[in-house]
């Protein structure tokens, strides 16, 4: 089922989602590809296609001048003011997914993602920390806790 | 690769291939029965898992419809994933993430223990610790526990480095890395652990012990198993004695197979193994196969859980190395003082960012989860687990909704006991001290995931009209069957339950082997 979403509902939903989901760290491409997610799930359920395009229509109506272009505080006052409807838990459900498993967003988070065929963390920094001491790793009382804590 | 007619009805049919019907079937062949293994999953191995959390849970977990009713949040949060289970050969083992605690001594007798809880419905368990120590240490040795028989303990990974210093700080004293059934250094046969930091999603290097790496391929060098993979059990037929003759199931054609037997198994996990019995209605067992006393389905416990995670100035990346490998044990004590009965264990755990954002809070938006998020390299992350309250109106029964061959799917019912509540506040409130002691600047609560613990439902009792099997796990009304997972509970505790559900499965495979094999029973 190809999607009835014009390109202005399609940048209107990546705005809304940069509004949903705010990281000033964050750039533009995993909010584009999460929106995409959001409209690939929609091709895929005519229930969700209705609520955007319905949705996406009247989220502009909200205040006098477009979401796209309202204060961020504002637009976050509208968000929470739709927060309940099937139409937003609709692209929250599913941009949440999508976002954060968008691997530059792990870049930006400092996650490094699949380890096994690099070998693990064994020689990568799994023990690294070094803002702690090393605590024992015995159980309490075990006669090693004098070697393991030495 | 064996494989047994479909009409010999000498040998055992075990439905579920996870840590109850994968050790059943290892201890059975090894002792020369036939033993027939129907696993509803695929045979998926180290080289096919993802070390990717989405599409790790899409190729592994049990993701067929269920349903819930019921004040828990998983009702809201997740109404048709009520527990994160596997759907593959080696069961729920292939995800666990190893943590081997035995019970203690007085959780057997909880009853006697807690006393009447008004609301609970307690009972003492048939057998006591002492009788399945033995047990136990078999079971710690076939898993290559840490900690335990001479087993090294799992190094100290970063996220470990956090909590153990907090409970340090705190006072507590009986922290360790382990027991873990993870190698620290080669052990029967398997390598030891790369840190590769993923568990939930299937261990790509055999490190952890686990049916599909240990107990599955040794039953198969016996000769004696047929594993038969992609075989969903719909039913168990029974004789007009009432004896258990066989097992239907649906195979990966979607052709419906009868399987004879002379021994069944059932050992789905407590949602499944309680659908199949109750699915297994006839004339003589007209509310389910082995429910006379009406206690299938009942009394399922998930245990009291809930995350803590810490967020710190600098970074912890606890994702790098085992996703669980460190215990606070101290909380796990027997002292009724602190306002709930039963005790419960912290264990270390870690989510990578996509899991943790949608987890964290479920259904939350907006500045303050991203803020959250953001914080993701500096948070260490604690699991709360501890014993959960029994209750008879806490149960699975059949759905009206029906899976893709048309059979009722189960409905699973659960609201918290005040206990439970209680458990879970103290829980939280110690665990965001263990990381304020070191500095945490946010600490945030997270509500239960999808139940990974799954108990109850078919409780083993001395009285039959108690529950649903006997001291070996063998049904009170039905000689030749046998459930062999976390069903049979009759009470929680607050450990981890994968060791003593292999422990209970080792035991009961000498009772088939001994006393029921010579006819004395």
């Amino acid at each position: 089922m190809p999607t009835l979403l014009s390109d202005d509902q399609r940048r209107l939903l990546v705005d809304l989602l940069r509004a949903a989901f705010p990281h000033d760290t964050f750039p533009m491409g995993p909010y584009e590809r999460a929106a995409q997610a959001v409209v690939d799930a929609a091709a895929a359920n005519p229930r969700l296609q209705a609520q955007l395009l319905q949705g996406l229509d009247d989220l502009d109506r909200q205040r006098e001048v477009p979401f796209s272009r309202l204060d961020p505080d504002i637009a976050a006052v509208v968000l929470r003011g739709i927060a309940d409807t099937p139409f937003f838990t609709g692209i929250v459900d599913v941009a949440v997914v999508a976002l954060y498993d968008d691997h530059e967003v792990w870049d930006v988070l400092g996650y490094e993602g699949a380890s096994y065929d690099k070998g693990g963390y064994i020689d990568r920094g799994f023990n690294d920390l070094d803002w702690l001491p090393d605590p024992r790793i015995e159980s309490y009382g075990d006669d090693s806790r004098q070697e393991a804590s030495a | 690769m064996t494989r047994f007619d479909y009409d010999d009805s000498d040998v055992v049919v075990i439905v579920g291939s996870g840590a109850g019907g994968g050790t059943l079937a290892h201890e059975l062949c090894r002792r020369g029965f036939k033993t027939v293994v129907l696993e509803a999953g695929p045979h998926l191995t180290g080289e096919d898992y993802h070390n990717d959390e989405w599409a790790a849970f899409g190729q592994m977990a049990w993701t067929d419809p269920r349903t819930t009713s019921g004040s828990w949040a998983i009702a809201d949060d997740f109404p048709n994933l009520p527990a994160w289970i596997v759907k593959a050969v080696g069961g729920t083992t292939t995800h666990w993430a190893g943590a081997c605690p035995r019970f203690k001594s007085h959780e057997f007798a909880a009853r006697t223990t807690y006393g009447d809880i008004e609301g609970a419905d307690l009972l003492d368990w048939p057998i006591t610790l002492s009788e399945l120590e033995p047990y136990y240490d078999q079971a710690e040795i076939k898993m290559g526990v840490t900690h335990r028989h001479g087993r090294p303990p799992l190094p100290a990974n970063n996220n470990y480095k956090v909590f153990a210093n907090g409970a340090d700080k705190l006072g507590y004293r009986d922290y360790s890395t382990g027991p873990y059934a993870t190698n620290a250094e080669p052990y029967d046969g398997r390598p030891a652990s790369i840190q590769d930091g993923f568990n939930f999603q299937g261990d790509k290097h055999g490190s952890k012990w686990s049916t599909l790496v240990a107990e599955l391929p040794k039953a198969e060098a016996t000769g004696n198993l047929d594993l038969r993979p992609d075989s969903q059990a719909v039913q168990i037929l029974h004789g007009p004695d009432g004896r258990a003759t066989g097992v239907l199931y649906v195979d990966r054609n979607g052709t419906l197979r009868r399987q004879r037997a002379a021994v069944v198994s059932v050992a789905g996990n407590s949602i499944e193994t309680a659908r199949l019995l109750l699915l297994s209605a006839s004339t003589r067992f007209p509310d389910g196969m082995a429910n006379s006393s009406g206690q299938v389905g009942r009394n399922y416990m998930r245990h009291t859980t809930g995350t803590v995670w810490g967020q710190f100035d600098k970074p912890v990346r606890m994702y790098r190395g085992e996703t669980m490998a460190g215990v606070i044990a101290d909380e796990s004590r027997l002292d009724t003082g602190r306002g709930f009965v039963g005790g419960y264990y912290m264990q270390t755990i870690a989510l990578g960012p996509a899991f943790f954002a949608k987890f964290v809070a479920p259904g939350s938006w907006g500045p303050k989860l991203a803020e959250i998020v953001d914080g993701y390299l500096n948070t260490a992350g604690m699991w709360i687990v501890g014993e959960d309250m029994p209750q008879g109106t806490n149960r699975i029964t059949l759905s009206d909704t029906v899976d893709e061959h048309g059979i009722p799917v189960a409905n699973v019912h659960f609201d918290d006991h005040p206990n439970d509540v209680a458990m879970r506040r103290h829980g939280q409130q110690q665990g965001a001290a263990v990381y304020k002691a070191v500095g945490a600047h946010r600490t945030i609560e997270t509500p239960p995931y999808p139940s990974t613990h799954n108990l109850g439902t078919c409780r083993m009792s001395q009285r039959p009209g108690d529950g649903v099997v006997d001291r070996f796990g063998r049904a009170h009304d039905v000689p030749n069957l046998f459930v062999t997972d976390g069903s049979v509970f009759t009470t929680g505790a607050a450990a981890n339950p994968t060791l003593t559900i292999v422990a209970l499965a080792t035991r009961q495979a000498d009772f088939i082997a001994s006393d029921f094999r010579t006819g004395r029973n």
